[in-house]
């Protein structure tokens, strides 16, 4: 250990106010207006490991593949197998594999669409690293972000956490075809939700029976 | 573990500044952290102690200082703490954006921060 030894008029402050975070927002700023500049709107979905957001973007590029050129990045710690069946649907997907493995940032994404044209594109479905926490403090440059719980991770998911919800603008309730089964309350994580955030707008779905998937589509399509 | 890729950014600024003429021994970073902001104090100061060591700067500390939560209600004019959410299951009560007054949506507007507000150092004398 080093000890300093220094009279009290040889230190110095200085002041700085050098924001940590400000190098992810500017880039997520920049992707923003080059998506803007090709009238792509790119949605990014944040959710836990196996909350259904590989089924649900699945779905979604099925519902809307037809109506509007549709691109997929899929955010993956390990593995590729999550997009192979959106590609089967001749969409174009990037998997970005992530070194820290948590979250996307805004640099991986403005790669990502450095590989795709994004003059036949408008529509962009970003799925981020399985993982509730920390996405929240990276935006990619996506218009909405909207995180994805399912009834499965039990009826706290919502209050454990609460950063998630905060910067979201919609929120889906998925695999409700389970809730009985798991005895988990919808309306209670609706509620939930809503003393987080009054007016963030909550979608109930089930990708097995397709409830709720249309409404999720026209809201994606009204972004 | 997102705060390892922050304390990374963090020591990286810290030593652009100490390694930048005069040569200068950096004692103390005050970082300020805001309580929206979705980093564990504790786990940034693991972080930046290990990630300082072998560096020029591998004797600072690291201060954290939290910034306290403010919202705005677009709806009925509030402005100031946010409503707090007692019984959700974080450690601490959980910051919402429901207004305190009107219940309606409220937007944050501090909160939000982390930034390096100063670093206190002392200036090198060449041996």
């Amino acid at each position: 250990m080093i000890q300093i030894e220094a009279s009290p008029e040889e230190i110095y402050d200085i002041e700085l106010e050098h924001s940590l975070l400000e190098a992810n927002a500017k880039i997520a700023q920049d992707n923003r207006e080059k998506l803007d500049r090709h009238g792509i709107t790119a949605i990014d979905f944040m959710g836990a490991i196996g909350s259904g957001k590989t089924t649900l973007i699945t779905r979604l590029v099925e519902k809307l593949k037809d109506r509007t050129g549709v691109a997929v990045f899929n955010g993956d710690a390990t593995t590729s197998s999550d997009g192979d069946p959106i590609a089967a649907m001749g969409v174009p997907i990037v998997q970005i594999a992530t070194i820290n493995g948590c979250h996307l940032d805004a640099n991986v994404v403005a790669k990502a669409c450095a590989k795709i044209d994004l003059d036949k594109i408008s529509l962009i479905f970003i799925e981020n690293i399985g993982n509730l926490i920390c996405p929240a403090e990276f935006p990619l440059g996506s218009k909405a972000r909207v995180v994805v719980v399912s009834v499965t991770e039990g009826p706290y998911m919502v209050r454990k956490h609460p950063h998630m919800f905060l910067g979201a603008q919609l929120v889906v309730i998925n695999k409700i075809e389970l809730a009985e089964t798991m005895e988990v309350s919808v309306e209670k994580l609706i509620d939930d939700v809503h003393k987080l955030k009054p007016d963030l707008r909550v979608i109930p779905t089930s990708c097995k029976t397709g409830a709720g998937l249309d409404d999720v589509a026209m809201a994606i399509l009204a972004v | 573990m997102h705060e390892l890729s922050i304390a990374s950014n963090l020591v990286e600024s810290v030593l652009e500044f100490a390694n930048s003429p005069p040569p200068k021994k950096v004692l103390k970073v005050l970082l300020q952290i805001g309580e929206l902001t979705c980093v564990e104090p504790e786990q940034l100061q693991f972080c930046y102690s290990a990630v300082v060591q072998e560096t020029a700067i591998e004797d600072s500390t690291l201060e954290i200082e939290r910034v306290p939560a403010e919202v705005a209600c677009p709806h009925c004019g509030y402005s100031g703490p946010p409503k707090y959410w007692d019984d959700a299951l974080a450690a601490a009560p959980v910051a919402t954006l429901q207004c305190p007054t009107c219940g309606k949506a409220a937007e944050t507007t501090h909160g939000h921060d982390c930034t390096i507000r100063t670093i206190r150092y002392v200036e090198q004398q060449p041996e």
